[in-house]
């Protein structure tokens, strides 16, 4: 049985097998058995990680899974699941209609059966429904463009309709791939018909492509006609699809630990500091549950102040960092949300060095910074002193940085 | 803007060079040097700070890496930087081969997906830079051997849509020889510009026509 943590930490048991990405688990709530979920993406974008990591997450789950093969060798698609480092198990079983066609024969085993002649339609619609008899979690097509081109629509078509069939009967799900390449309307239309839920993968471009995000089209599982967004992921290697904030501002007044909070979060974070405080800015880059987010630190001294409309233009959401001993800043703190332009955002106050002599209660903090009950405050607190770098920013330990994240990646889908 | 310069003198002369931003063909048969054409366009292009994508459907990119190094033209201090290579042919000998800094290995001639999404993200890499981008195919025979005719089209017009909007001059290459007439007709229509090569006693002749300056006589190259 698959299962999806959600930001929660909470697992959410509704349907098997599941995507294994995040936002599209917490939207549509895995795939139901005997249903069909069409992936299209635009081209320059593709959607092979998408294809990689649903695999993954289900042969690591338990689930068998097989998948059509046309557009390259199984070898090559292992390899290429290993760079984003997602490695195949037992559960993995693939039709290869690839080699054929390129005559370099690849020799059928446990886990992989071969179409002789991928250029037969019979024999690959013959061989195909046979396996899937034998009883699979999961069917992927990998690709159902490159099928359609192969062969034509009319039979993509009639293909479509036999596999669906079979999963019904087999309570197995399907998950297809497919390139839009332009093709004729009235085909594209007549396959998203066809399926129960239609996922599209884009680019954001004009000379480049500038972003990429994904959107559920429709699905005919989840009732109460929910409106799905779209939502920015990067495929990263090793990795795979994380869905992606560009920017989330952290800031708070001097010494509250912003640098901490960025170093603690990220694993990759620079500052621009001098004698301990940060004077020009901090960066670091988050993964957190199937999230990514770029992370921009302030300066808290007051002379930087002019550069604070300037960091917090284009920020999406705001981590206010206060020092709980420090209730006389307070009012610097909000000011601060003020001069970054970043007030009415969606925010997580991280009310540090809760663990210190003197510090505040949280009732206290919230009070005295006037929170609106709806806003989260988090607690955090330093690592031992005894594991810090001296030239390190000291480390906050990693249970409230964690709750602070996941607080405002769940304000921000 | 100055043109392309290929490196062979009486083309050069007579053309101006290829122009920046549009859609070549290469057309000619194995003996025509088009390769040749290509490699020391590369040269005369790197030289001259424009940043090249190569698409390699017929040879590894060690081979051709070997090629150029072969004909003395210094290519290692460009790769990566100014010259990346999308390499569609090695994994169908080694499944297993992997990218480095300056080539990336794709899988093979049927995953055009594969082919335009590195693509995208070779040229958006080298736009970034500032650099005036080209991105060659040598050659379009073999996605055409082993993909249908109309596939093959759709991805070029996709490629060619793409070329357009961002500023990038585009090459075919393709073996005349090894496709019905109406195969090479279309390509003609995808593109701006058609070069023609030839061998001849021992010589070798270009034709280029539909650009500013035309040469419509089969012309020694140089």
């Amino acid at each position: 049985m698959a299962e999806y943590k959600g930001l929660d930490g909470v697992t959410d048991k509704d349907f098997d097998p599941y995507f294994g990405i995040a936002k599209l688990d917490e939207q549509l709530k895995g795939i139901p058995s005997k249903k069909m979920v069409l992936i299209s993406a635009s081209p320059s974008v593709g959607n092979e990680v998408f294809g990689y990591q649903i695999i993954h997450k289900n042969i690591t789950s338990d689930v068998k899974v097989l998948v059509f093969l046309n557009r390259t060798s199984p070898q090559s698609y292992l390899t290429d699941m290993k760079e984003y480092d997602f490695p195949a198990n037992d559960n993995l079983f693939i039709i290869d209609a690839y080699s054929g066609i390129t005559g370099i024969k690849s020799d059928e085993t446990d886990h992989i059966r071969v179409i002789n002649n991928p250029y037969d339609k019979e024999e690959v619609k013959t061989r195909v429904l046979k396996e899937l008899e034998n009883g699979y979690g999961l069917f992927v097509i990998d690709s159902f463009s490159l099928l359609a081109d192969f062969f034509d629509f009319s039979f993509a078509d009639s293909f479509m309709n036999d596999i669906k069939q079979k999963i019904i009967n087999k309570d197995s799900a399907a998950v297809l791939l497919f390139t839009d390449w332009g093709y004729e309307k009235q085909n594209v239309d007549k396959i998203i018909s066809n399926v129960n839920s239609t996922i599209e993968i884009k680019g954001i471009e004009k000379r480049v492509i500038f972003g990429q995000y994904f959107a559920v089209l429709k699905c005919d599982w989840i009732e109460e006609n929910p409106t799905f967004s779209s939502v920015l992921f990067k495929a990263i290697k090793p990795g795979g699809i994380k869905v992606y904030f560009p920017k989330i501002l952290v800031t708070g007044p001097t010494d509250a630990g912003k640098s901490s909070f960025i170093h603690s979060a990220s694993k990759n974070a620079v500052s621009v500091d001098k004698l301990g405080g940060t004077i020009a800015l901090d960066h670091g880059t988050v993964d957190f549950q199937g999230y990514r987010a770029d992370l921009f630190g302030t300066p808290g001294q007051e002379r930087f102040d002019p550069l604070l409309k300037m960091l917090g233009g284009e920020a999406i959401g705001v981590f206010l960092v206060v020092d709980s001993t420090k209730p006389e800043q307070f009012p610097r703190a909000v000011e601060m949300l003020r001069k970054t332009e970043t007030y009415g955002l969606p925010v997580v106050v991280i009310a540090n060095k809760a663990d210190l002599n003197g510090s505040l209660k949280k009732e206290d903090i919230r009070e005295k910074l006037h929170l609106d009950s709806a806003i989260t405050l988090v607690q955090t607190v330093a690592e031992d002193l005894s594991k810090v770098d001296p030239n390190e920013p000291i480390k906050l330990k990693e249970e409230g940085v964690n709750e602070a994240l996941s607080a405002l990646f769940k304000q921000l889908t | 803007m100055e043109g392309i310069k290929t490196g062979f003198k009486n083309f050069d002369e007579l053309t101006n060079g290829l122009d920046y931003r549009r859609v070549y063909s290469l057309f000619g048969n194995k003996e025509s040097g088009k390769e040749q054409f290509i490699y020391k366009l590369v040269q005369s292009a790197l030289s001259a700070k424009d940043a090249i994508v190569y698409v390699l459907t017929s040879k590894s990119y060690s081979d051709l890496i070997n090629e150029f190094n072969s004909r003395g033209i210094n290519i290692n201090s460009y790769l990566g930087t100014d010259f990346k290579i999308l390499d569609d042919f090695s994994r169908t000998n080694s499944p297993s081969a992997t990218d480095n800094s300056y080539a990336k290995i794709l899988n093979g001639p049927l995953d055009l997906t594969g082919l335009s999404v590195s693509l995208s993200s070779a040229n958006s890499d080298f736009i970034k830079d500032a650099k005036p981008v080209i991105n060659i195919f040598d050659n379009l025979s073999n996605l055409l051997l082993y993909n249908n005719p109309v596939t093959v089209y759709r991805f070029l017009q996709f490629v060619v849509g793409k070329a357009k909007l961002a500023g990038i001059t585009t090459i075919f290459s393709i073996d005349v020889a090894m496709h019905p007439p109406e195969v090479i007709e279309t390509i003609k229509n995808l593109s701006d510009a058609i070069i023609d090569l030839k061998l001849e006693d021992g010589k070798r002749y270009f034709k280029l026509s539909g650009t500013s300056k035309e040469v419509l006589q089969f012309t020694e190259i140089e």
